[in-house]
């Protein structure tokens, strides 16, 4: 269908105003907002693939996720309730840097990105305190809860959020993402956390397979 | 050669008589003595000391000054979140919500800001160590600046208003031309670009409006006579390039970018290039062997022209000085330290040795684990603190020196679980590791088991 066609390419280059125009007539048209919902989130998928292989920047992410983003706006209402839920809450998200730490770049990314994955996010900004993610899963049940820290000062709260989820008994229901320069992979294994991504991108799929087991019944 | 000599050969691209090794101590060396960092990027005298400790223990042959990306924000208006362990963070940005410049008013001076304390920290090392090693003053570079003042918005507009960021970019790169000045005024040999947020664009957008003001910057140095460093943080392999194209004198990297094929591309440009031994991973966590191996391994696979051994970034604050040590050490005596890193993996069967029976020892027994005290110099100032321990009690001490170029001594080092050398074990006991006891400390600790 050429609307999809043109609606892909205007969400690849980021074009919101583009995608404005587009947007409207593709629905007048007949164009089910389901289907275009589904051909935006392969934009996005691509996008973080691209990102994790240094083939795409953080100036043309913020570009498409902000054209995401307001695409959604417009879209989210035509979507029946079900229909919503099958696309864009496939999952929920709590997500935050820790506490004594106000970097956010690479946090805002993974919200990007989690959000074009289909999942709900709840942002807790930046210097998060233990208490307040514990709080957050306690009021929110996510399905993720994802750590941000880039500071090798900071990096122990990501393990303090986890042993107070633990003390809570808030720690089965919750897959655990960790990331941000200094932590490692075997870092996040070590203080227990679920999953660890390099970047963005990485978190993406990481939230994917959250979905698919969410989807299968495990979790 | 002087350490100095070595480095300035290396960015003049000549021969020197082995790898020049440069240690970003950053707010780690305010852990050489017990300071906080916020006492280190605050205080010259304090963070003069902790330099000096870092000269003495690390035998650098260039050291940064102050390394803090924050100075050049901090004087433009942003608000700063101060740690005791890290450098600090900026906490807002004063162009979030306005495309203007800031007023040319705040150009940094003598005067602004924290400069006042960069300065006289730099003329105190300049006349303390300035003939031996080279003194590398860094500026925060002309883009990551622009983000510290207009936010992440910045990335958007270099889509959607590139007029706006050149003008701010424009802007940046003259106080980087103010830096330099300030900086070489004060002796510096070398100025470090620190942008570590170049990694984050794609090559094009840098071609497009980063590279003027980068050259800009390199080339001024180069008028100036001294020498120029591009560092950058992350996976900068896609960026390399475009960084030589800039033409800095050399260029460090850290863990994310392969230190073989990046050095491929800065020889092609006749660039030296630093690096990139990992922080985290074994600067911070991993054992003194994992780091002298490691770099061992960095001397034995590269080429040796073009080339300085350097972390990745600026040392996180709680790096064992032991870790160090073993680093340099691995540099300065790169073949011994090659037959210690073997000799420890291998198997230590065949060597028995037989430790004493520390419960019933006639008199205080001192023995310290070392390198090699002839070459290591933080061995060289445990041993001689021991020697005087040893000169004041005479023969009411037992003193004994291991030294881990012995296949023996490396089975007694396993047998007793020493972990980081040098250190002193007294009557068995962990005392001191790799941070040289006061002699009142020492005195007090041997008259105690008399």
């Amino acid at each position: 269908m050429e609307a999809l066609q043109e609606i892909r390419a205007a969400l690849e280059k980021g074009q919101s105003a583009r995608l404005r125009e587009l947007l409207g007539p593709a629905v007048e048209a007949g164009t089910p907002p389901d289907r275009i919902l589904r051909t935006m989130l392969e934009v996005m998928e691509q996008v973080g693939k691209g990102f994790k292989e240094d083939r795409v920047f953080i100036p043309e992410v913020l570009m498409v996720g902000r054209a995401f983003n307001l695409s959604l706006d417009f879209l989210a209402p035509l979507l029946g309730e079900g229909e919503a839920a099958k696309s864009c809450h496939l999952a929920k998200a709590v997500l935050g840097t820790v506490k004594g730490d106000i970097h956010d770049i690479g946090k805002n990314l993974v919200k990007l990105m989690f959000t074009g994955s289909g999942v709900e996010v709840v942002d807790l900004g930046v210097d998060v305190s233990p208490e307040a993610f514990v709080e957050a899963v306690r009021v929110h049940k996510p399905d993720i809860l994802a750590m941000s820290a880039l500071l090798t000062t900071t990096m122990p709260q990501q393990r303090k959020t986890i042993r107070a989820l633990e003390k809570a008994g808030l720690r089965q229901g919750v897959a655990v993402f960790v990331g941000g320069a200094p932590v490692t992979e075997a870092y996040a294994r070590e203080i227990g956390a679920d999953y660890y991504s390099s970047d963005a991108g990485e978190a993406m799929e990481m939230a994917r397979v959250v979905i698919d087991r969410k989807k299968a019944g495990e979790h | 050669m002087t350490g100095k000599e070595r480095v300035l050969a290396t960015l003049n691209h000549q021969k020197t008589d082995r790898v020049p090794w440069i240690p970003f101590t950053g707010v780690h060396a305010g852990a050489l003595k017990g300071y906080s960092a916020t006492e280190v990027l605050t205080d010259s005298q304090k963070l003069y000391e902790s330099l000096m400790e870092a000269y003495k223990l690390y035998q650098p042959d260039a050291l940064p000054v102050v390394f803090d990306l924050q100075i050049e924000a901090e004087i433009l208006g942003c608000k700063l979140v101060w740690a005791d362990e890290a450098p600090p963070s900026v906490a807002d940005h004063p162009l979030e919500e306005t495309t203007d410049l800031p007023c040319e008013c705040l150009m940094p001076t003598r005067e602004s800001g924290r400069i006042p304390f960069v300065l006289d920290v730099m003329s105190k090392m300049k006349a303390s160590v300035g003939d031996d090693i080279a003194l590398y003053g860094l500026i925060c570079g002309p883009f990551t600046l622009a983000s510290h003042l207009r936010g992440n918005n910045l990335f958007m507009d270099m889509i959607l208003d590139e007029d706006y960021v050149h003008k701010l970019m424009e802007f940046t790169t003259t106080v980087s031309l103010k830096m330099v000045d300030l900086y070489l005024e004060a002796g510096m040999d070398v100025i470090a670009v620190v942008d570590p947020l170049v990694s984050q664009i794609s090559p094009e957008h840098f071609t497009e409006l980063c590279h003027e003001s980068f050259k800009t910057v390199y080339d001024y140095i180069r008028a100036k006579g001294a020498k120029s460093s591009f560092f950058v943080c992350g996976n900068a392999t896609r960026q390399l390039e475009v960084m030589c194209k800039t033409g800095p004198d050399s260029i460090s990297i850290d863990e994310n970018v392969d230190m073989k094929s990046a050095k491929e591309i800065t020889d092609s440009y006749n660039i030296a290039i630093g690096g990139n031994i990992p922080l985290t991973t074994l600067m911070l966590h991993g054992t003194q062997q994992e780091n002298m191996k490691f770099v061992v391994n960095m001397l034995d696979t590269l080429s040796h022209d073009n080339l300085i051994i350097a972390p990745g970034c600026d040392m996180p604050y709680a790096v064992p000085a032991d870790n160090s040590i073993g680093i340099a050490q691995a540099i300065l005596e790169t073949d011994a330290v090659r037959e210690m890193v073997k000799n420890y993996e291998a198997p230590k069967e065949d060597i028995h040795v037989e430790l004493p029976d520390y419960a019933s020892l006639e008199r205080p027994l001192v023995e310290a684990f070392t390198l090699d005290s002839a070459t290591c110099a933080a061995c060289t100032y445990m041993m001689g603190a021991m020697n005087v321990a040893k000169e004041h009690f005479g023969d009411r001490i037992d003193l004994v020196e291991y030294k881990f170029t012995e296949k023996e001594n490396i089975a007694r080092c396993v047998k007793m679980g020493v972990k980081n050398l040098p250190c002193v074990y007294v009557n068995g006991e962990l005392k001191w590791s790799s941070i040289i006891p006061s002699r009142e400390e020492l005195f007090k600790t041997i008259e105690g088991l008399l």
